[in-house]
């Protein structure tokens, strides 16, 4: 029996249905049954060859989604988590997909010569699709924006991952703290933002070590032709990586990590202090706001976090808050995804679900009011704010706070 | 208690029996047998429905001028045929030719074989609906010239004996004159006789047999029809060949009203005439509906079914491993068609998934499914009854039901089910109840599917809005209820609780010396689809109202008069069936018992009584049909109420209580709009009529304030008194009207100053808003006289717009509030504009906003619903320490949700500026205190924050 919030997923072979792995979350991560493996993957393969496609089901505890990709890979996901929505789904599977690409390459994935070999190469994936599966702080997964930190320091920092990637004959650097990007150069802005969250998903996923040089595809960029991804541990929590073809050697770059990084320990120190907050401390929320996710559209960056308040005096006016940081995050991805799937139009037109288009006006904005907390989010050209609020904060104050929030962080993001 | 004025029961003041027994006679018999009685099923179910007089004329009218079009008359040489109509006069009036022809046999009047009915026979038993024709049919124009002299003629006419009895006809008369309106005189025939001889040989009757048409009375059937010509000659009725000798006899067999067939012989005279007759429409939608419940075919709407693929499958998983029959899973499905075998055929993936993912995911019971499938855009849900081992599941397409909209649809199919045959098993086991359950889905797909093709008011916009809201509507736990005033509201109550008494002498146990057959439960009563009394507790109004709606009976009831609707069943009320016996009450158990359903419907009104059989009453035995003394009861009850009509329609038709305003007039580009609004007598209705020069610039003054304040030109200053308002906007009247003057586009303002906008300021309105369409007629560069003061200080933007506020709040937000539904769970009922207020607010935005609403609406709801199941039991307090109450993740259990939606005008022409936006919000929300309530409310964006609280509080007052 699935136990709460228990997550499976499957891999297959489209062909011929042999089982590539099946990772699980939940305490017991006990497998699936190979009949149910077997059965899930053989309703899949019937409906198909009756012309019909089956995309997910559910019921009342369980969601099952299926998904080919490139009539080799089947993946399957089964679920009994109640908050995992079929967008949640759906991009969990691409996630997934991608993080398979990422360490194996696409051809080996599309023309699979030997399963047992391709079983193996998929080993070393398992680390970063067990972080999609499990629950997460950060929120690039879902909103397929890569987290960032927006730091006091951006300027210097920036600067300094300028000068270092070019020593590193690179175009393509980034700073991490956690899975969360600091500052990144222009060209690495230019990867795909799936790309670009991947990236920052893999150094959060993979043990930490003080330098790594790991062979990587880039699902969109370049699926076929691998590059080197090369990472450096400054501080631990804080990485900084670099793309590169077969030069320079790991060991030379190694080099320029301490004559660049050394002089910058406190701006990355005080990067390891902001990031569960993501914003540092002269932006001060109102405080009964509980959590805060900012999405910039078109530079596909987002702003992420449940503690906004982290590091400051405890407010009077407010009781604390009944919701673990647990529950804010699942309230937040709820609502973000009740928003996007339901009122918010992307320009995106693949993306866009079916009851939504059914709305003959655009939404604009849209709140919630729960028991035990309440919710807003807007829609700007350029951005998506969600706040997530105290209970105790009257309705009528949300929409005015929230475009308030917004301008600020929107001043503070441009200068 | 009784009303004078009570129909048919006239209580027995005597206790003569001799007297009583006459009016049982006069009741019994007089009336003959009801009209209803063979339409009787063997398990003693009944629908019986006939259209008033006035539109089942319409119907008929509209279908026989169709009829008449030439395809059903062929000329020959030797012999006259009359090629019987196509499938369209088949469907139509088969049922009600058989009961003829049933009627006449009992008679002992059977048809005279003849040879013109055997190519009707004939065309009857093939399935080509236009059989053998001439070549002379397809020709458009047709020469008089060439047509032989003789030729038939069938003509549809209306009949209602009814009438005779009610105006009060004597036995003596003729009937073929009361009757139809043709006018014979046997004196003429004799006269005529010589003359015409020679033509009519084909005519099998000599010359004085024949009916000859003299003359057509004023009003009848017969002149209204248009197409009995004086010189026909009748030669048979309903195919029953007719003389001078027996037409009365057959004509007083006519049951009821209903149509006629005449089948005429005529002179060329009219063939002209008649071409131009085929002019006429056809059927209109009208009979789509009323078609569908008489439970005949029609190609129409299934083809637009057909299109989309559906089904529905009620399958078992306990199967027999020995008997490898195919498909012995499928218990049963509907429909069988094309589209339908695909999602057939993928029926093995939902048995699989469903016999596998319960072992997986154990422990609780899968109640539904959903399934997508992509390739056609299907959904696919099943529904797993608890405990049994069967499922079904249906399918509809995706995009026509959204799929919070298919839970609620599926969950609401198995209760009405349930309701009608106790469970889901008696329903699809039973091999007799195929065809009814053909029936009944047929009527289930056609509502989801095309839900605006069966309806057909006469107003497009109120069609749209039942379309629009019905996905939302049709799935609330609630009836639509109209408020009435109080004294029609006592009157009503009264009238019912005499029914529901059972105080009358055929009922009373003394009088028979036998025990009551039933018990009256409670009864409820519909007007045009709204309820207007209910006494029935909410579980069984529920049930009755969900089969109602599934059977149209509102929709009917709303759009068309009913002539006579019967309806008698057995049903199977969740209260007393499904929900659990309640520990809570003590000492008193629901009796064991029976229970019936009885719909009796006249012209718009609706009656439904529960009864009950097998308690304090008789217990029934086997499947007892309808009651007449019941029926008769209920009929007369309806009858009583028939006065309290006219003040319904008055409710109806005045203005909306919560003002309503329309999207469209927040819009400055819909200036023809705003203009019709200005004119429209509707505008003067709401507006003026309420008799205030005060309350209608108000209004207006706000409506304009928004605009202006979206097009960034001050606005006039306001002072919240409201009165004065009008002289002081004067000042700036010039700015503020530019860009939103009902009469001028932007280039004509700039072309024409200001001269257009004079018209509707003169013509219309009276005080206050006549004064603001003057300051229109001055140029904003010459000041009026009376406000030099006032254009000294302009006033900044700023300041006009904290003075705009100002004003907004104590205008309040009615003239804002686009939309609105109120739920009361606790009832059952909810409250919404009705179809007429909503008419009266036509437009090109406010349709759509009202579609987005509803759809939004279904979000909410959605919302709603998934809250945690186990929340809404627990008490209050649980939920505010919500830790432990906190199950699951996801958003928990939400009391309010809005949306934001912004619109502009479609089609914007002017490519130089971007077009003008509105933005209003679509708001639901969720009362636990002090019973449960839902609230959906849809208000433009300008509204405060405080308004809108206001509004909600408000709304309690509205449902009382």
């Amino acid at each position: 029996k699935m136990e709460d919030r228990a997550v499976h997923l499957l891999c297959l072979t489209a062909s011929s249905g042999v089982p590539l792995y099946c990772r699980s979350r939940g305490t017991s991560q006990k497998q699936l049954p190979f009949p149910v493996i077997g059965s899930l993957n053989g309703v899949h393969m019937f409906g198909s060859n009756q012309d019909v496609l089956l995309t997910t089901t559910c019921t009342e505890n369980a969601r099952v989604a299926w998904r080919v990709f490139h009539s080799s890979i089947t993946l399957i996901v089964l679920t009994s988590d109640d908050c995992a929505s079929d967008l949640y789904l759906g991009r969990l599977l691409e996630n997934v997909f991608n993080a398979m690409v990422l360490v194996v390459g696409l051809d080996d994935l599309i023309n699979i010569k030997n399963v047992e070999r391709l079983k193996r190469d998929l080993r070393a994936s398992y680390q970063l699709i067990d972080s999609f599966l499990e629950v997460s702080e950060m929120v690039g997964d879902l909103v397929q924006c890569v987290d960032c930190v927006l730091s006091n320091n951006n300027g210097v920092l920036q600067s300094c991952l300028d000068a270092f990637t070019q020593a590193a004959e690179s175009q393509f650097g980034c700073l991490l703290v956690r899975g969360k990007v600091v500052v990144a150069t222009e060209k690495w802005w230019r990867l795909s933002a799936q790309e670009v969250m991947l990236l920052a998903w893999l150094v959060a996923s993979l043990a930490p070590c003080s330098s790594r040089d790991y062979p990587i595809y880039l699902p969109q960029g370049s699926p076929t032709v691998p590059h080197r991804f090369l990472s450096f541990q400054l501080l631990p929590g804080v990485d900084v990586c670099v793309l590169c073809g077969p030069t320079p050697s790991l060991q030379e770059v190694q080099k320029l990590v301490e004559r660049f990084w050394k002089p910058l320990l406190e701006p990355l120190k005080d990067c390891l202090r902001i990031q569960a907050r993501a914003f540092p401390g002269c932006i001060s929320l109102h405080q009964g706001i509980m959590g805060l996710l900012l999405i910039n559209r078109e530079q596909k960056k987002s702003l992420y976090t449940v503690q906004p308040h982290a590091g400051e005096a405890r407010p009077d006016y407010f009781p604390e808050s009944t919701l673990s940081a647990e529950e804010r995050q699942s309230v937040l991805r709820s609502f973000y995804t009740l928003a996007v799937s339901r009122y918010f139009v992307s320009e995106d037109v693949s993306t866009q679900e079916e009851f939504q288009a059914g709305f003959s006006h655009r939404g604009k904005e849209c709140y919630v009011v729960s028991s035990d907390h309440k919710c807003y989010g807007i829609q700007h050209e350029q951005h998506q704010l969600f706040l997530l609020f105290k209970p105790e904060v009257p309705t009528f104050a949300l929409r005015n706070i929230t475009t308030k929030t917004l301008s600020v962080i929107k001043e503070r993001c441009s200068t | 208690m009784f009303h004078v004025g009570r129909y048919s029961i006239p209580r027995p003041v005597t206790k003569n029996l001799d007297d009583l027994d006459s009016v049982q006679s006069v009741l019994l018999h007089s009336d003959l047998e009801p009209e209803w009685l063979d339409d009787i099923q063997k398990n003693g179910e009944l629908f019986y429905l006939e259209l008033s007089e006035g539109e089942e004329e319409a119907l008929l009218q509209a279908s026989s001028a169709h009829i008449s079009a030439g395809n059903h008359v062929r000329f020959s040489d030797k012999e006259a045929e009359v090629i019987p109509d196509n499938r369209l006069k088949e469907r139509k009036c088969e049922p009600r030719l058989k009961r003829f022809a049933h009627i006449l046999k009992k008679k002992n009047l059977s048809r005279k074989p003849s040879k013109r009915n055997s190519p009707c026979n004939a065309n009857d038993a093939g399935s080509q609906p236009s059989g053998p024709t001439s070549i002379l049919k397809h020709q458009p124009s047709q020469k008089t010239g060439v047509i032989v002299q003789q030729r038939y003629k069938d003509v549809y006419v209306y009949v209602n004996p009814k009438k005779l009895t009610h105006s009060g006809v004597g036995e003596g008369t003729n009937l073929l004159e009361a009757l139809i309106g043709i006018l014979h005189q046997s004196s003429w025939n004799g006269k005529r006789a010589g003359k015409d001889g020679g033509q009519d040989t084909a005519s099998k009757g000599t010359c004085e047999e024949r009916l000859l048409v003299h003359g057509l009375l004023p009003g009848s059937s017969a002149s209204k029809c248009g197409q009995i010509m004086i010189g026909d000659v009748l030669v048979a009725v309903n195919d029953v060949d007719v003389s001078l000798e027996n037409i009365e006899r057959v004509l007083s067999c006519i049951p009821g009203p209903m149509q006629v067939t005449m089948s005429e012989a005529h002179s060329q005279l009219c063939i002209k005439k008649q071409t131009q007759h085929s002019s006429k429409q056809t059927l209109t939608p009208v009979s789509n509906l009323v078609r569908l419940l008489w439970g005949e075919d029609n190609l129409e709407l299934q083809l637009g079914l057909s299109s989309s693929p559906h089904i529905v499958l009620y399958l078992t998983l306990k199967l027999d491993s020995e008997s490898s029959k195919e498909e012995q899973e499928i218990l049963y499905h509907y429909p069988v068609s094309e589209s339908s075998q695909k999602l057939k055929a993928v029926r093995g993936i939902f048995l699989t998934l469903c016999d596998m993912l319960e072992n997986v995911t154990g422990g609780q019971v899968i109640r539904y499914w959903l399934l997508l499938l992509s390739f056609k855009h299907t959904h696919v849900s099943k529904w797993k009854e608890k405990i049994s081992v069967k499922l079904r599941f249906f399918s509809v397409p995706f995009k026509r039901v959204p799929l919070p909209q298919l839970r609620n649809m599926m969950a609401d199919v198995v209760q009405i089910l349930k309701v009608m045959y106790n469970s889901l098993d008696s329903a699809f086991y039973q091999v007799e109840n195929v065809s009814r359950l053909d029936h009944f889905f047929n009527l289930f797909f056609q509502r989801a599917i095309q839900p605006a093709r069966l309806s057909s008011s006469s107003s497009p916009s109120s069609q749209q809005y039942d379309s629009f809201s019905a996905a939302f509507l049709d799935n609330l736990p609630g009836v639509r209820w109209l408020t009435l005033p109080q004294d029609i509201k006592v009157e009503i109550d009264t009238a019912m609780s005499d029914l529901e008494a059972a105080d009358f002498a055929d009922l009373s146990e003394d009088y028979y010396g036998m025990r009551r057959l039933y018990m009256i439960l409670g009864s409820s009563l519909f007007y045009k689809g709204y309820l207007i009394g209910n006494h029935l507790p909410k579980d069984d109004l529920l049930d009755i109202a969900l089969y109602c709606q599934h059977y149209c009976l509102l929709t009917l009831a709303a759009e068309q008069k009913i002539g006579q609707l019967v309806i008698w069943r057995e049903v199977f009320p969740r209260r007393h069936f499904q929900l659990g016996k309640d520990p809570g009450v003590e000492g008193y158990r629901e009796p064991e018992a029976r229970y019936f359903l009885l719909i009796v419907g006249l012209r718009h009104f609706l009656l439904c009584v529960l009864l009950e059989a097998g308690g304090c009453t008789s217990k029934a035995i086997g499947n007892p049909g309808p009651d007449c003394i019941y029926v008769d009861q209920v009929k007369a009850t309806l009858l009583q109420l028939e006065g309290v009509d006219s003040s319904i329609e008055e409710r109806l038709a005045a203005p909306p209580s919560p003002c309503l305003s329309c999207a469209d007039w927040f819009l400055p580009s819909s200036r023809d709009k705003l203009e019709s609004f200005t004119s429209s007598p509707i505008f003067s209705k709401m507006h003026g009529s309420t008799k205030s020069a005060v309350v209608s610039p108000t209004s207006r003054k706000v409506l304009f304030g928004d605009t202006s304040l979206r097009t960034r030109r001050p606005s006039p200053p306001r002072s919240s008194g409201g009165s004065d308002t009008g002289s002081e906007g004067h000042g700036e009247g010039g700015y503020l009207n530019t860009g939103l003057s009902p009469h001028s586009t932007p280039d004509s303002i700039r072309r024409h100053g200001w001269r257009e906008s004079q018209g509707s300021g003169g013509s219309e309105g009276s005080g206050g808003s006549g004064s603001m369409f003057k300051s229109n007629k001055k140029k904003h560069n010459l000041p009026n006289l009376f406000h030099l003061g006032n254009t000294k200080k302009n006033l900044s933007d700023k300041e006009s717009e904290e003075l705009y506020n100002a004003t907004k709040l104590t205008s309040g937000s009615e003239s804002t509030l686009f939309h609105y539904i109120s739920l009361d769970t606790v009832q059952g009922i909810f409250i919404s504009p009705t179809h007429r207020e909503v008419a009266q607010l036509s437009g090109s935005i406010h349709p759509q906003l009202i579609k987005n609403f509803h759809r939004c609406c279904l979000s909410i709801r959605s919302i709603f619903q998934q809250a945690p199941r186990e929340k809404g039991k627990k008490d209050q307090d649980v939920l505010r320490t919500s830790r432990s109450g906190r199950s699951g993740l996801g958003l928990g259990f939400v009391k309010e949700h809005g949306v934001l939606f912004e619109c502009s005008p479609e089609n914007w022409t002017d490519q130089k500026k971007p077009p003008p936006t509105m933005t209003y919000w679509t708001v639901g929300r969720l009362f636990l205190d002090p019973y449960p309530q839902e609230f959906y409310v849809c208000f433009h964006e300008s509204v405060t924050e405080m308004a809108v609280e206001l509004a909600f509080r408000l709304s309690f007052g509205l449902s009382t």
